[in-house]
């Protein structure tokens, strides 16, 4: 992987996990214009999907090996802004059931 | 990857970049060498043939800014009107054109070109080179620009502008409830000026990868080129949804297919998410540019070098990124479930964190070194004033439950203002004040840029705190009259008179510019003492920039070191022997020296093809359409003229960059600039297909509304059809493999053939597109793809034409290479779209 | 610049805190927790403002010894992430006390138009009544409203109850608002809709009994006719 490819694999792996996870949510609840519930079977599917992205950064993370260079800092501090984003923006998954 | 693969790049990092020096020349012979080859032609046909990027960064910021002056004077009117809650003078009708062009205007007359311009004028400067990548494509930039911009304002004149709210939301905007041309000037204008967008965000990628100072490593180049890339990889995706969302809304509006018509299956919240899909981007689009004039000018002002880097730079990756998934926070009221609100406020809220980075990186560098009360440091201060207090309402809009009560009313118009105002205007004026010694080669005339920053920043925030109150207090945005409400009278009154001061203000800042320029004194080179290559050269600069291109020893040095070598000629391609208009291309990651590209001299086939673009426009807005295709061919065939000028003519040996540095031309490189371009250029077309196909999966998933009728398009013939031109076009992928006469013909065949069956399937297969959304979709999908196949087809005759011409020989590609790409791209697009509409056959 | 601005503030919210149509005089629990939420960001905004302030006041000076990593990480990324985090917290939090649920709550539509809104409640002996321009509610108890459009883009927000929701083409979206007590409330289209935009004003009777006895208002209901 070329030097800025691996500087953006990790935010283009948020990227890529965020619109999964709202458009499964999207479809998960389309027709259901009322108050009820997101049914428990599709929330698990969102915290699954949520769960194997967030692990998906792992190898990720051995990628971008850490270093004293800048050349080298840039790449890993770039897959944490990925990891965290993940972690941050879809946690409402866990906590939130409505649709 | 394991760990145990060998790193090429680590190899070529080890091995640091030496180029010798040439020997020193005189000064004043390499500049008269270099005018005469890179100055544009005298007088006014000068400037219509200029393609220089000095003067047409010049003319994007100068007319960015009397356009600015025209939004202001519209604003004053939105604000003379609310001083009193009887509305005094303007009607409604009028009122709601005003205030939906001062919006459009401001985004996309004013923000975008201006920041394009910036980027345009100062990059070849900052990374030591000559000139944009694509210097004609520059002039096209500027001349849609001007066209669309002019056509926007004659509708004002006329009376008959866009007056949907610069968001244009459908139904509103359909030809139902606005008929009239107003809302098609919108669509028809800003696509138009978006052309400029585009070709801007082409450059600007290529010219920063590519087109560094030899030896200025990515990870070392000066914040501005980073923001600057962060911006135009941002233009390059974030400008293709409002691209695709204007297309389908025109053609609802002239021929009645039915995308956004819920009762005829299609979703007026297609185009709210299509709008913000670009929309909120572009708030950080125009934000980056000023942080990377901030990121440079701070240091400056302080007498030291930026703190974290490193930082600011992951800051700026982060928010690339994360600006694209906040674009829901402008729908938190068009009741989308909550969890999904969920997801769009904790990035709205997260994409504060990389803002913070770089706020604190800048007051950190404050602290580190020692700030001096210049000019530009004021504006800087009144930038950090305001935009920290509009990055704080931001976060609270970010609220799900407050946004629910805020939304929609003059606290938004606060908001957006402090951003914008204090994210964008006051660093450009800090820019302006920082670089225009630069520009013009005078000193400034001393008291009235500090007097005219004071005005602004009282008149400013006279006019927009106070504003957050009056939405609190439940004035919503766009009404014209307000009789019920005295409550809200002193507060409109209050806005009302301070903008006026502002508006004083920004007058000085002018008037200011204008006595700099007519009447200061001469300025010394490099009066900012600074460490960055813009300042390494005469002033105001000269057409070439560099009289010889800086090398690795030039680099990190304070530009008063290195200018007296460079303008020598020690650097590399010292002067212009060959007369020829010269610049050296490196590598994207360390910046080796590649090859030498050879760019085209001055022109006004960029003005003849933007006039021929704008008399389709004009022939659209005239809903005369069969002459509007028509218009289409002088369009085609200024293109292919276009085309013709980058044939390889003349001499085309290898240039002695320096000293034992040998490079071939661009010609005889397979990793031409060229090449880039066209790959920045398909990933912007790539998400204008991508919006088709959220498109496609918005309606049929979320939208609950009318069934489809049953499709004829479902039958046998169609299936027969569509696997035909998958196989043709699979064909002409291949045929694009091998760069011979006969691949070639057998490519442009493949591409004839599926276009006519394309065309044979449209006339008798297809249903009617004004009947449902479905089938309006299918259509304008069959319209992209066709498009791309009669391109490629051109592409292949033009291949051959080069055949014929034996221009292509072993070592020269001609326009294969490009060819290839398209073709490539064109044959997967393809591919997926009929892949889709089998699965949605299938489906359904 | 900020403190004048600070006291400038409280004096205005009290004097003008109780016009028809302000978020900062809440006449429901809805648009109480939504008030709160914003005095809570107000007072945090203005701690954060003066914070900024006084760093870049006492910038001004020596050059000093920086930690690059404090500035860049302490206050950029953990100063700042710790606020942010407890601010999303709080809005989500909120949000979901007061979405609309499945508890029975009394419903009553809205459908909008240009230029005006139709409003429905089921009356006595499960009448269905229709209204222009005056919506009826009970008061002390949580309401649905299903909002509805007949034409464009319209919203209905009655401020002091709670927040705003669009009326869209096409689709149907629920609200929930709560007065605490009997009384009229005013209501507008928030989102612009053409020329009539400024004049889309309701008004939301809450009542004590329910369903209401209309028979001495047949004038209200009247009134908004087109």
């Amino acid at each position: 992987m070329t030097w800025l490819g691996k500087l953006i694999a990790g935010p283009m792996l948020w990227a890529l996990i965020f619109s999964l996870v709202y458009a499964l949510h999207g479809w998960a609840c389309a027709g259901q214009p009322g108050p009820e519930g997101l049914p428990p079977l599709s929330q698990s599917m969102l915290i699954g999907v949520w769960v194997l992205g967030l692990l998906a950064f792992i190898p990720l993370l051995r990628l971008t090996r850490p270093g004293a260079a800048r050349h080298d800092r840039l790449p890993r501090l770039a897959t944490w802004t990925g990891l965290v984003a993940t972690a941050f923006t879809l946690f409402p998954v866990v906590i939130i059931t409505s649709c | 990857m394991t760990d145990a693969t060998i790193d090429p790049e680590a190899a070529e990092r080890a091995a640091p970049l030496t180029i010798s020096r040439t020997p020193p020349r005189r000064a004043l012979a390499l500049h008269r060498e270099l005018t005469r080859v890179w100055r544009n032609d005298r007088g006014l046909w000068g400037q219509i043939t200029a393609v220089n990027h000095t003067t047409l960064g010049l003319r994007f910021m100068g007319t960015a800014l009397v356009f600015f002056a025209i939004g202001g004077i519209l604003s004053m009117l939105i604000r003379a009107q609310l001083a009193t809650h009887q509305g005094a003078f303007l009607d409604t009708e009028l009122y709601n054109q005003i205030f939906t062009m001062h919006g459009s205007i401001m985004m996309f007359l004013f923000a975008i070109p201006m920041l394009e311009g910036l980027g345009i004028w100062l990059l070849p400067k900052l990374l030591g080179t000559r000139d944009m990548a694509f210097p004609r494509l520059t002039a096209l930039g500027y001349w849609c620009y001007l066209f669309g911009g002019l056509i926007m304002l004659t509708a004002l004149l006329f009376g008959v502008a866009p007056h949907d709210g610069w968001f244009m939301y459908t139904p509103l905007s359909d030809a139902t409830h606005s008929p009239g041309i107003n809302a098609d000037v919108w669509l028809l204008g800003v696509t138009f000026v978006e052309i400029s967008a585009i070709a801007a965000a082409v450059e600007i990628t290529v010219t920063i990868l590519r087109q560094r100072a030899p030896g200025m490593r990515l990870t070392e180049m000066p914040l501005f080129a980073w923001y600057m890339l962060g911006t135009s990889v941002m233009m390059l995706v974030g400008f293709p949804p409002l691209i695709a969302g204007s297309v389908l809304l025109e053609l609802e509006r002239a021929f009645g297919w039915p995308f956004f018509d819920p009762t005829r299956g299609g979703d007026p919240l297609l185009w709210q998410h299509l709008f913000w899909l670009f929309g909120h981007p572009e708030v950080y689009i125009i934000f980056l540019p000023a942080a990377g004039a901030m990121s440079m000018i701070i240091p400056v002002m302080c007498r030291t070098t930026i703190l974290g880097y490193g930082a600011i730079v992951a800051a700026i990756l982060a928010l690339v990124f994360l600006s694209f998934g906040l674009w829901v926070h402008h729908m938190f009221t068009v009741g989308i479930p909550h969890m999904a609100l969920a997801f769009f406020s904790a990035a709205s809220v997260l994409v504060a964190v990389p803002t913070a980075v770089q706020v604190f990186a800048w007051i950190g560098t404050m602290w580190k070194g020692h700030p001096q009360f210049h000019l530009p440091m004021y504006h800087i201060l009144g930038f950090f004033l305001t935009f920290v207090m509009g990055g704080l309402t931001g976060v609270m809009l970010a609220i799900v439950p407050f946004n629910w009560q805020a939304h929609d009313t003059a606290f938004v118009t606060a908001h957006l203002h402090y951003v914008l105002i204090g994210g964008f205007v006051f660093p450009m004026m800090a820019a302006a004040t920082y670089w225009l010694p630069l520009i013009t080669g005078k000193r400034r005339v001393k008291g009235l840029g500090e007097a005219a920053f004071w005005v602004i920043l009282l008149g400013f925030h006279g006019t927009f705190f106070i504003m957050h109150l009056t939405g609190l207090l439940g004035m919503p945005r766009r009404v014209d009259v307000y009789p019920d409400n005295p409550e809200w009278v002193w507060l409109n009154l209050t806005s009302s008179i301070f903008s006026f001061v502002l508006t004083i203000g920004f007058a000085m800042f002018v008037l200011d510019l204008i006595l700099q320029v007519t009447l200061g004194k001469r300025e010394s080179r490099d009066p900012w003492r600074a460490p960055t290559l813009d300042w390494a050269m005469p002033i105001p600069s000269p057409s070439y920039n560099f009289a010889s291109l800086p090398i690795p020893q030039h680099l990190g040095k304070p530009a008063r070191d290195i200018m007296l070598a460079l303008a020598r000629g020690e650097g590399a391609l010292a002067g212009a022997p060959r007369g020829r208009r010269e610049l050296l291309v490196t590598s994207v990651g360390d910046a080796r020296p590649h090859h030498v590209a050879l760019l085209p001299g001055n022109t006004a086939l960029p003005l003849w093809l933007s006039a021929s673009i704008g008399v389709f426009v004009l022939m659209m807005l005239a809903s005369q359409y069969l002459l509007a295709g028509l218009s289409l061919m002088p369009v085609a065939v200024l293109i292919w003229i276009w085309a013709r000028g980058m044939a390889p003519a003349g001499v085309l040996g290898e240039v002695e960059a320096s000293p034992g540095v040998h490079l071939p031309v661009h010609h005889r490189s397979a990793q031409s600039l060229g090449r880039s371009g066209l790959t920045a250029f398909l990933v912007a077309d790539g998400t204008l297909f991508a919006s088709l196909m959220f498109g496609v999966a918005f309606l049929s998933v979320v939208t609950s509304g009318v069934a489809p009728p049953v499709a004829t398009a479902q039958s046998l013939h169609s299936a027969i059809g569509l696997a035909a031109i998958g196989v043709a076009l699979v064909l002409a992928a291949r045929c694009a493999q091998t760069n011979t006469p006969r691949a070639v013909a057998i490519g442009l065949g493949s591409n004839l053939l599926s276009l006519l069956v394309l065309i044979w399937l449209a006339i008798t297969q297809m249903d009617d597109p004004t009947i449902h959304a479905r089938d309006a979709l299918r259509a304008a999908l069959a319209g992209y793809a066709g498009l791309h196949v009669l391109v490629a087809a051109c592409m292949a005759a033009f291949v051959l034409d080069q055949f014929r011409r034996e221009e292509i020989t072993p070592q020269t590609q001609g326009a294969f290479g490009a060819w290839r790409m398209w073709q490539r791209f064109t044959s997967v697009v393809v591919l997926i779209s009929v892949l889709v509409l089998a699965a949605q056959a299938g489906l359904s | 610049m900020t403190r004048p601005a600070l006291i400038l503030i409280a004096a205005l919210t009290l004097a003008a805190c109780d016009g028809p149509l302000s978020t900062l005089h809440p006449s429901g629990p809805i648009a109480t927790e939504i008030a709160w939420l914003w005095w809570a960001m107000l007072v945090g905004s203005v701690f954060i403002t003066v914070f900024v302030l006084v760093l870049l006041v006492l910038a001004f000076g020596k050059p000093r010894q920086v930690q690059a990593r404090f500035w860049t990480h302490g206050l950029g990324l953990w100063f700042s992430m710790a606020i942010l985090s407890s601010v999303l917290g709080a809005g989500l939090w909120v949000g979901e006390r007061i979405l609309p649920r499945d508890d029975g709550a009394v419903t009553v539509q809205a459908h909008a138009f240009q230029w005006g809104w139709e409003f429905t409640h089921t009356g006595a002996d499960a009448q269905e009544e229709r209204t222009f321009d005056v919506l009826h509610i009970p008061a002390g108890q949580p309401v649905d409203v299903l909002i509805t459009s007949e034409d464009v883009i319209h919203s209905f927000w009655v401020p002091q109850l709670a927040g705003k929701m669009d009326a869209i083409p096409g689709r149907t979206n629920r609200t929930r608002i709560e007065a605490d007590a009997p009384g009229i409330y005013e209501g507008l289209c928030a989102e612009f809709c053409g020329t009539g935009h400024a004049r889309m004003r309701f008004s939301v009777q809450a009542h004590e009994d329910w369903p209401p006895d209309l028979s001495d208002q047949g004038a209200t209901s009247q009134e908004g006719q087109p």
